[in-house]
């Protein structure tokens, strides 16, 4: 229970820093906090524009008086405003929200469903065959970037094979690219999770004697080792999941994908910081829900974990 | 010779290639770094890699982002490796303050990285250097994890305990015993974390969030990207950085299994 609850007021205390971050950056750093919130540099400004500004955001009160009216924009919904844009920060994200997750969920089932399977296989038997080239494989995989896997593939499925479309997110087909380069990314780090949790437990007892009662190697490992890792197993898909929308910002450049990572680099080129700083927000907030969401899952799918003080 | 030695071997080899390239780039490019041909052109045997859209030599600008991919990268590893060791040994502590500490490791841990950094990059944009500090300065929890556990291990070991027995001072157990005591997992921290600091800038250049006076590889990837190298298929220019870092992530990577493997269990350092 203590490492399940304890990881969830993680999760809280980072969503918390990163509000805090999120005010902080524009009015502690050297500069004009007005060029940071508005994302207009200050040449550009008329006297009457920049006391409509300051006065908009609250700039010439104190600043708990100006924390307050931020957390206001985070709790009525609107996330400030995009002057660069002129629409509410929350609106713009709302719209880019859905691409991304329509990659990063199915590569992060697929990915852990692979890391599952063929960590399980190669750590309850480290020195058979399938063990020693797929871990060697994994670690290769590891060390791609995913740039230049994404570059790769499209260029072989997408320019060379004319195979696969490679740029939007309008048809099934065009969801295969990007969720195999985010597959390969992240199932070498589910696989050695999973593999080192196998190696230790198939020197247990309790295999020792399951092997001895006859069972089939199958029935251990999915009946028997697999409940002993579940836990820790589920715990990691929250973080694997903020992993999975930071990953996709690379992913989304490339295939150009309108999600919510092609909004913050576009929002990054055009100086747009009130933008950068709600897809901050967002991402951090998707975050903290996946684990918190994973945590629990953690402690449903082992009872035992409810009671035990560890 | 086991097969751990023979990944040794390969690392080693590779990154002393990568070092000569990064040392005497001069001495191997093919050519000047502002020599300029026709742009756009194919592999051949006088330009293994083709030209770039200004006419400069692929090779010889990939043998030039050596330098500055490699000090990129032990720098930031160097200053985050230096950040988790002391925080490590700090969260080592009992009390208020070691739980604390040890929190932050988790927080640390926690925050989604890759967007962090890039909003910091925007705010702060100052070129190479800001970028090797905000990099360091968010890449040092899975060390500090590590020391702290070490650290913990040892003030319970039977001979840190008799040290303490025949009277030698905190400090001297700390700078004759534990410091040594943790150096191979330094070791083997500092090449994992070389790995994930160069895979991280190079993730931020490719965005373009580089410093584009001093190219690395991914700085490189971003301009190929961005200038078209697709629709001209210039492909070589468009992977070949990215293999390079990938073959320097590899190499420190074998290099860190010799390390860490080599002390299973704590020994002493009397």
């Amino acid at each position: 229970m203590r490492r399940e609850l304890r990881s969830m007021v993680t999760a809280v205390i980072c969503f918390l820093l990163v509000i805090v971050l999120n005010f902080l950056l524009p009015r502690l750093l050297p500069g004009n906090p007005l060029a940071y919130l508005t994302g207009v540099s200050e040449e550009g400004l008329t006297t009457v524009q920049e006391e409509y500004y300051v006065h908009a955001l609250h700039l010439d009160e104190g600043l708990s008086r100006q924390f307050a009216h931020y957390l206001g924009s985070l709790l009525d919904g609107t996330l400030g405003y995009s002057f660069k844009k002129d629409a509410p920060v929350s609106s713009l994200i709302a719209d880019r929200i859905w691409p991304t997750l329509k990659i990063s969920v199915p590569s992060l089932l697929i990915s852990s469903a692979l890391g599952l399977v063929l960590g399980l296989s190669s750590g309850f038997a480290t020195k058979r065959r399938t063990d020693s080239w797929l871990t060697p494989l994994m670690i290769v995989l590891n060390a791609v970037p995913s740039f230049l896997m994404a570059l790769s593939l499209v260029l072989v499925f997408g320019f060379k094979l004319r195979l696969l479309p490679y740029a939007g997110l309008s048809s099934f087909a065009h969801l295969i690219l990007p969720v195999t380069t985010l597959v390969l990314g992240m199932t070498p780090s589910r696989y050695l999770l999973v593999r080192n949790m196998v190696a230790v437990q198939a020197k247990e007892r309790y295999v020792l004697y399951a092997r001895q009662r006859g069972l089939s190697d199958r029935r251990i490992r999915y009946s028997y080792i697999l409940g002993n890792i579940a836990g820790p197993f589920i715990m990691a898909l929250g973080i694997g999941f903020g992993l999975a929308v930071s990953g996709s910002v690379v992913v989304e450049n490339i295939f150009s994908i309108n999600g919510m990572g092609k909004l913050l680099t576009e929002a990054v080129y055009t100086l747009d910081y009130p933008l950068v700083q709600g897809v901050l927000f967002v991402s951090t907030a998707i975050m903290a829900i996946a684990i918190i969401l994973s945590d629990l899952a953690a402690l449903a799918v082992n009872p035992k974990r409810r009671l035990e003080n560890e | 010779m086991s097969r751990r030695k023979v990944l040794t071997v390969i690392g080693i080899v590779l990154l002393l290639g990568f070092a000569v390239m990064a040392a005497i780039p001069s001495a191997i490019a093919p050519y000047g770094q502002k020599e300029m041909f026709q742009s756009w052109l194919n592999p051949s045997p006088e330009h293994p890699l083709g030209t770039n859209r200004l006419g400069y030599d692929i090779m010889t600008e990939m043998i030039y982002g050596t330098r500055t991919t490699l000090v990129t990268g032990l720098l930031s590893s160097l200053i985050s490796l230096a950040l988790g060791a002391a925080v490590g040994a700090l969260a080592a502590e009992e009390g208020f303050i070691g739980r604390m500490v040890d929190g932050l490791i988790d927080v640390m841990a926690m925050l989604p990285k890759l967007v962090v950094l890039i909003v910091l990059g925007s705010f702060i944009r100052g070129g190479g250097l800001s970028l090797i500090i905000l990099i360091s300065v968010f890449s040092w929890s899975s060390t500090a994890r590590t020391v702290r556990a070490r650290v913990i291990e040892l003030k319970h070991s039977a001979f840190t305990e008799n040290l303490r027995i025949e009277g030698f001072s905190d400090f001297h157990i700390l700078v004759r015993h534990t410091i040594p005591n943790t150096s191979d997992i330094l070791v083997s921290r500092f090449l994992l974390g070389l790995n994930s600091c160069i895979m991280m800038e190079s993730t931020l250049s490719f965005l373009g969030f580089g410093d584009t006076f001093h190219p690395t590889w991914g700085t490189m990837v971003n301009m190929a990207y961005r200038n078209g190298a697709f629709i001209r298929q210039a492909y070589a220019y468009l992977l070949s950085p990215g293999i390079c870092i990938m073959l320097l992530s590899l190499s420190f990577y074998f290099m860190s299994i010799h390390f860490s493997s080599r002390k299973e269990e704590v020994e002493e350092v009397i």
